[in-house]
């Protein structure tokens, strides 16, 4: 991909965010039309991804028919889900299978790992449960990165993987957990997934980073699992003394308010995070959950 | 009709061994599902040579006690109908027309020369038998030199192609690449870092049928050469018919070079079955079978020179043992895999297979070269700039034939010290720099971090404040396992490292007390 179809691509995305007000499907979604984020409570992390979605408008209203959707979950490490390191696998098979009932042709799940990826995939739960739902499970390749040009303050340019660009819709969903640098990993953060190069330096300057990041890769939507939370430890954790079972999904399409609403799970203001007041002030989204009107649910 | 049977039993074997070969990684469970190491388990003189120089009866060698005890009843059908490198020798051996026969009478001896020479020297504790034995050499030039040219070759290949302005090339290299990727070549690129001299060597052995068919097998294999002296009564036997005028007809396709025209010389135990004679001969004279005659000449080795091998491989113990290693003083460089015994034990029973780095998930098991002694030549060694040691796996030791690494669970390998790092504080990002970092926290996989962050305070360039979180090792709870050297942004020399010092499995080389 070259810089005048990556800049394309972008702007598309752009525009897809901006849609859905326009084109809602059906009535259901009339009244969702003015939700900024809905946060679903309950003991079936299956459950409540579900509700969580079909309380913000239903999928059909951010995917359409014949779709390539890319759902980049954290498979960051290998832990077995219990240790809240990755993505809960029953949160991303249930977001493959709305996806496909939404209609979309392929769903792809991948991450760039941080442990080895066979074992991430593998004792994640992730493989087996995306697989199950149908999608189309595929490990990182170097050859897939290509150099992109970034209109970040920091990040001119960097290595990005390209399937996510060229997916029609992008779903990030992220864990939440803590971090030794960013304080907190969640939805900016996840967007390391798609960095290849020696991606350790972003550390050096993370938060306008993950800004840059953000700005680049535009989500659809963004579900954050915080099925369970690492409090201690992250972001590999390893102690099951450290994990909360917090049995909470939340949808929304703004980066900026997950990430400060992600924050609150863990006890600290909303603006706590660095990428958060970055990514407000940079007209990303934004962090003033008081000001935006959040449906809570039970499922 | 015996040769048919013989290609076809070659052929099974040679595809079996292929294939339990690509098995030998990791799917991304805790269990391979497969006995990737069957065919060093049933390796006879691997077992042998094990049980002497590491004084300890191994299970997993019955299959082996199997193989000998076949062997004495139906000859060296092994060497014929089964062994995969015997089976790429005829294969290499097929490609040559005309041979220059360059081969001093007698040279069959050497091997059996080699043989004692081994049987010695682990007698007296070392074991360097793997070197020779030609499983462990096929094991090992396959997964350190020949699978990653292999894989280099394909994918490099298939990307030029891709980048040729031919419209089709490129989503056709692309598809042939996804099937590859499922079941022939490895997820990333194996590397080894004597990968090349591995591979010149393995392509000499082959060479060698350019002088003679099957050069190796006739002349240097040990494990050839024990089965050879099991064999020597075995009642599956060659007998030749009154018929038969010693026309030599049967002897450019022996392939054992048995003196098969000759039924008084016929050396029974070079012979491997192949049955090649009874295709060739044009009366018809040979037949295999059953309690036939037993008619064949003695190995005779000479008693001088089995006494001069057997004092070699007596001598080569001390000699191989004075490198600067041997002096009592750990080499900081060898951190020895997860659940390996201690050194000395560790070293008697290592046969520098090379399985347990063909299976290692990060890559990170590489060959030795001088950090162990010229004795601990090849045995595995994680260099964590390549490969860290991953947290819950535990591959290594579930395919080491000989027990040097121990099968370890996940829960006794998170107690399990192979070295400890240590930040070099004038590399480190924010202790020298004053510039935030902490990759090396964020990947340590320890339940509790290893890596401890200290807020500081310092200046910059300008004297301003600024506050960095400074990295600290927790020399208890360090593990070793290198990630946080392999992942640390300061190339070059990273500014933290990983050192063989700490490990749970010596009792000398430790830090701390305990
Ligand atoms: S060294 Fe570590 S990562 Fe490599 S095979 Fe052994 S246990 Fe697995
Ligand atoms: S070697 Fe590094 S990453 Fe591994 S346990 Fe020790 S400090 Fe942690």
């Amino acid at each position: 991909m070259d810089r005048r179809e990556f800049l394309k691509t972008a702007a598309v995305a752009g525009a897809s965010l901006a849609l859905p007000g326009l084109l809602l499907p059906d009535g259901s979604a009339a009244a969702a039309e003015k939700l900024d984020m809905v946060v679903a409570k309950g003991p079936s992390p299956a459950r409540i991804t579900r509700a969580a979605v079909d309380a913000f408008g239903g999928m059909r209203r951010f995917v359409s028919r014949g779709d390539v959707v890319v759902i980049k979950p954290n498979i960051g490490w290998d832990r077995t889900p219990e240790y809240a390191a990755t993505t809960n696998p029953e949160v991303v098979g249930t977001l493959v299978r709305l996806c496909f009932e939404a209609g979309a042709k392929k769903v792809k799940v991948f991450d760039h790992t941080v442990s080895s990826p066979r074992r991430a995939y593998k004792q994640s739960g992730i493989a087996d449960a995306a697989g199950a739902a149908g999608a189309e499970l595929s490990f990182v390749e170097d050859r897939k990165f290509r150099e992109m040009k970034i209109q970040g303050e920091t990040l001119k340019s960097w290595p990005l993987y390209t399937e996510v660009f060229e997916a029609d819709k992008i779903i990030n969903v992220p864990i939440a957990k803590v971090h030794g640098t960013s304080i907190l990993t969640l939805g900016m953060k996840n967007w390391m997934g798609v960095m290849g190069g020696s991606r350790g330096r972003i550390h050096q300057r993370i938060d306008p980073c993950l800004v840059d990041m953000a700005r680049t890769v535009r989500p659809t939507l963004v579900v954050l699992d915080a099925v369970r939370i690492l409090v201690a430890n992250g972001p590999t954790g390893g102690d099951l003394s450290d994990v909360r079972l917090m049995n909470t999904v939340a949808v929304s399409q703004d980066q900026v308010a997950m990430d400060a609403f992600g924050s609150t799970l863990f006890g600290l203001r909303e603006d706590a995070l660095g990428c958060v007041r970055l990514g407000h002030q940079a007209g990303l989204g934004n962090m003033r959950l008081a000001r935006q009107k959040i449906r809570r649910i039970q499922a | 009709m015996i040769r048919k049977a013989r290609l076809a039993s070659q052929a099974l074997f040679l595809l079996l061994f292929l294939w339990l070969f690509l098995q030998t990684e990791s799917k991304g469970a805790d269990q391979l599902g497969y006995p990737v190491k069957f065919f060093l388990d049933a390796d006879p003189l691997l077992a042998l040579t094990a049980i002497l120089s590491s004084r300890s009866f191994l299970p997993s060698m019955l299959l082996a006690g199997a193989v000998a005890l076949a062997t004495v009843f139906l000859g060296r059908f092994f060497c014929g109908w089964i062994c995969p490198l015997g089976t790429l020798h005829n294969l290499a051996g097929a490609a040559v027309r005309k041979r220059r026969r360059v081969v001093p009478k007698g040279s069959f001896r050497l091997k059996y020369l080699l043989l004692v020479f081994l049987l010695a020297s682990s007698a007296f504790t070392l074991q360097i038998t793997g070197i020779f034995d030609p499983l462990s050499l096929l094991i090992r030039s396959l997964s350190l030199s020949v699978y990653p040219a292999f894989q280099y070759g394909v994918t490099s290949f298939l990307d030029v192609l891709s980048r040729w302005p031919v419209p089709g090339l490129a989503p056709a290299a692309d598809w042939l690449l996804g099937i590859l990727y499922k079941g022939v070549l490895s997820l990333r690129q194996p590397a080894f870092s004597q990968g090349f001299l591995l591979g010149i060597l393995f392509m000499g052995i082959l060479a060698l049928n350019w002088i003679e068919r099957r050069y190796w097998c006739r002349y240097l294999c040990p494990l050839g050469a024990l089965l050879g002296i099991l064999s020597r009564r075995s009642l599956l036997s060659r007998s030749v018919s009154e018929g038969c005028d010693s026309c030599g007809a049967c002897v450019p396709g022996c392939e054992g070079g048995c003196f098969p025209q000759s039924p008084d010389k016929w050396r029974k135990a070079e012979c491997y079955l192949c049955g090649n004679c009874d295709d060739a001969c044009p009366k018809n004279a040979v037949s295999f079978g059953f309690g036939k005659k037993r008619g064949a000449a003695q190995l005779d080795l000479g008693r001088r020179r089995v006494v001069a091998a057997a004092a070699a491989g007596v001598a080569a113990v001390p000699l191989l043992r004075i490198g600067p290693s041997g002096t009592g003083q750990a080499d900081p460089r060898l951190i020895r895999p997860p659940g390996s015994l201690e050194e000395r034990e560790f070293l008697q029973r290592c046969v520098k297979c090379g399985e347990c780095m063909k299976v290692c998930i990060t890559g990170g098991l590489q060959p030795a070269l001088t950090e162990a002694s010229l004795e601990g030549l090849w045995s595995p060694v994680l260099v964590p700039r390549v490969g860290y040691c991953e947290y819950r796996c535990t591959l290594c030791g579930q395919v080491c034939p000989t027990g040097a690494i121990r099968r370890l669970s996940p829960e006794e390998k998170a107690d399990v010290k192979i070295g400890l790092a240590m930040i070099d504080p004038g590399r480190c990002l924010p202790w020298a720099h004053g510039i935030f970092c902490i990759v090396c926290e964020e990947v340590c996989p320890t339940p509790k971090k290893a890596v401890l962050l200290e807020e500081v305070v310092v200046k910059d360039r300008e004297g301003m404040p600024v506050t960095v979180k400074q990295p600290r090792v927790d020399l208890e709870r360090c593990i070793g396992c290198g990630i946080c050297e392999n992942r640390c942004p300061v190339l070059g020399k990273p500014a933290i490292r990983v050192l063989s010092v700490g490990e749970s499995r010596s009792r000398d080389n430790r830090l701390l007390l305990p």
